[in-house]
């Protein structure tokens, strides 16, 4: 699981995160709503450990982020806007480096049945990454989450720029991983992929957590007009 | 871990059709210049070996003469090339290929090859050495300037570290991927010159393999301190462009401006004398001996008095031997003791200079590898020398038996006397005894040990650099 508490983080006279209180549980899927330099991509970078918080802690599966940032990665994955990878090596090629890396070597059969069941063709998985779309980046970033086996998943602004269908499917995914008991912070502007996919749903605004609602608080209820007007408040 | 990283570098460079040219053309340099170097040093040996042939023949068949006349005709002997010189052409093409070998007088090596050469030699000359000190270098900057900074441009630094990968394992993983890429692409190379040395034949192929440890070797060392440094600044700069203007500008110092420098500052602190002066010094200590008390006329004098004295004896001419040919080698070894004095003085201040350069390599590793590379090409001015030292040696030799034969076989006042061809065969041909490879190690040894310092430092740097690894700035 994913844990923050009383996660702060300055830069210079701006707090970036405020005293920020955090628990994602094992299958739970946790949207942070907020506008640009809310503290999103600072509250993820925390989790990381590529950040160091002035005071307050981080915790994955128990690990404090802290004190062992290595053991701490190791038992996450990350995927970002867009998931980096090396044009000049082929899909399968780019997860097996990066599956070794994270400490899970697994034989090419495996790496293809991981993309397989990520969306991506044999054909595809042969091609130079080069090549790729966004979206099949995306589906790269979600098979090395299934190599690594990690126990949560970090995601910063997944459905970026990505076309309404492979937002779809990678939305599948995610579920499905959140159903394999992933604990997943998902930070986004998406509102759409928020409601759709969220268990939870938090609201960071100047980096203070200002709101959180459940799948059920929400439900009938319209979140573009939430969050705008807690955007406003 | 490392390896993994190590081979994706290598693969990924491999991969780069940038990188395959600049491969491409630094190979097919090293092996034009290998070729190239190969076939001047056959021609230059062949004709070493001729003109040996042609002046032993002219020495034979001068034909009937005074053997202080046979003095005068002299001999010239002439430099073997080391067989590495193939590789490395070090100081050869600046220094005399021969000797002039004769009585009374103690010539310097001539005949420079620089002094046939075109214009076109101010651009420098081309020898697998000189593309292995500056182009190689450059290839690595090119090649290891993202190392670190372009994944951090791109993204995949962020990705890797997310993994739960350690920053050190990710930097000397980087280092020996490049490292392993840069010895694949010269292994043709020295594939090829192994094949040249393995051809080498004659004397001076002593201790070839030893030499040839030795520059690869330092070379090892050298581009693994360019390896090192430039994935350290690719580690500690924030973008790659960053990264690539401080390590071109580290390879200009090194490769440009040090060699520049390192010459004039040492020829001003430590300069030799100018021709003319260092000439006449000679001749005054000729002349007027070391201490410039001690005239020649008295010298002779004194020496003709004791000869009398210890034979019993008040003329010259009732001496049972010709006293002409005993004056002649007592100025030999008066002139051999100025000789000594004055080119020992001159050959010790330039070694001083020498190693003077090596030590700067503590500012640029290029010129520690420069004087390291051409002692153990045996092209340095520790084995021109060797090669100066022995053929005054010869010389020495060559007037004694002449002198010797003059004064016990002469009668006095007979200038008709006349040797032949047995005493001409008496006098052996010169050969060059190569210097022992224990004594090139020593002629590297300052080299050597800056190259080694170097190397911890960059891996010490290296080490330091991953620890200044940052995804984000904070």
């Amino acid at each position: 699981m994913l844990e923050a508490q009383k996660l702060t983080k300055r830069f210079q006279d701006r707090v970036a995160v405020d005293s920020l209180d955090l628990r994602i549980e094992p299958g739970e899927i946790y949207a942070l709503l907020g506008p640009n330099g809310a503290g999103k991509t600072t509250t993820i970078n925390l989790f990381l450990g590529f950040l160091t918080p002035d005071s307050g802690a981080a915790r994955v599966a128990g690990t404090s982020v802290a004190e062992d940032p290595v053991a701490a990665r190791r038992k996450l994955a990350y995927i970002p806007e867009m998931v980096s990878l090396y044009p000049r090596f082929s899909g399968v090629e780019n997860l097996d480096y990066f599956s070794r890396l994270g400490g899970h070597a697994r034989q090419h059969t495996e790496l293809y049945e991981l993309l397989a069941r990520s969306g991506l063709t044999r054909e595809a998985a042969d091609r130079r990454v080069g090549t790729y779309s966004k979206g099949m980046r995306q589906k790269v970033g979600i098979a090395l989450a299934l190599a690594t086996g990690a126990k949560a998943l970090l995601l910063d602004e997944p459905t970026s720029g990505l076309d309404p269908a492979a937002s779809h499917e990678f939305s599948r995914m995610l579920r499905k991983l959140a159903k394999d008991g992933v604990a997943i912070l998902m930070a986004t502007h998406d509102l759409f992929r928020a409601r759709e996919d969220a268990s939870r749903i938090g609201i960071i605004l100047n980096g203070r957590l200002v709101a959180q609602y459940s799948r059920d608080e929400i439900k009938d209820q319209d979140l573009e007009k939430i969050y705008l007007e807690r955007l406003s408040a | 871990m490392i390896l993994g990283i190590a081979r994706k570098e290598f693969v990924d460079a491999w991969r780069d059709g940038r990188f395959r040219l600049g491969a491409a053309l630094v190979l097919v340099l090293l092996l034009v210049s290998g070729l190239l170097a190969r076939q001047q040093v056959a021609r230059a040996q062949g004709e070493r070996d001729a003109a040996t042939a042609l002046e032993r023949k002219n020495w034979l068949e001068q034909g009937d003469k005074n053997s202080h006349s046979a003095g005068h005709y002299g001999v010239n002997v002439f430099k073997p090339t080391s067989p590495l010189a193939v590789f490395d052409r070090g100081i050869e093409p600046f220094v005399g290929t021969s000797v002039f070998l004769e009585a009374h007088r103690q010539n310097q090596a001539a005949f420079l090859p620089a002094q046939d050469a075109t214009a076109m030699r101010r651009f420098g000359e081309l020898s697998a050495a000189v593309a292995l000190q500056m182009l190689v270098p450059l290839l690595i900057v090119l090649l290891a300037f993202g190392a670190l900074a372009g994944e951090r441009e791109s993204g995949t630094l962020r990705q890797i570290l997310s993994l739960g990968v350690r920053p050190r394992q990710l930097v000397l993983g980087k280092a020996l991927g490049l490292g392993a890429t840069v010895a694949v692409l010269l292994l043709p190379a020295a594939g090829v010159m192994a094949f040249l040395l393995a051809r080498a034949a004659g004397p001076e192929a002593t201790g070839l393999w030893a030499r040839a440890g030795g520059l690869a070797l330092s070379y090892s060392a050298y581009l693994a301190i360019f390896v090192a440094l430039s994935v350290a600044v690719s580690a500690s700069t924030r973008t790659s462009r960053t990264a690539l203007t401080i390590l071109l500008s580290i390879w200009a110092l090194n490769c440009i401006v040090a060699p520049r420098l390192a010459s004039d500052v040492i020829h001003q602190s430590l300069p030799t004398p100018k021709l003319a002066e260092f000439e006449a010094e000679m001749q005054k200590g000729v002349m007027e001996g070391l201490d410039g008390h001690d005239p020649r006329n008295k010298r002779l004098a004194d020496f003709q008095r004791d000869t009398l004295a210890k034979h019993g004896k008040t003329r010259v001419e009732d001496l049972p031997f010709n006293f002409q040919g005993l004056v002649m080698l007592e100025s030999e070894r008066i002139a051999g003791e100025v000789f000594d004095f004055h080119f020992g003085k001159l050959w010790d201040r330039i070694q001083a200079q020498d190693r003077a350069v090596a030590l700067a390599g503590v500012g640029a590793p290029m010129l520690a590898l420069r004087s390291a590379s051409m002692a153990f090409a045996g092209t340095d001015f520790a084995h021109h020398r060797h090669f100066a030292v022995s053929a005054e040696q010869h010389r020495r030799e060559f007037v004694r038996v002449l002198n010797e034969d003059l004064m016990n076989n002469a009668r006095p006042g007979d200038h008709r006397y006349a040797a032949g061809r047995a005493l001409w065969e008496q006098l052996p041909v010169f050969r060059l005894e190569p210097l022992p490879v224990h004594d090139a190690w020593g002629a590297a040894r300052a080299g050597v040990l800056v190259l080694a310092g170097w190397l911890l430092a960059a891996l010490g740097t290296l080490f330091f650099s991953a620890g200044r690894l940052r995804v984000v700035n904070a």
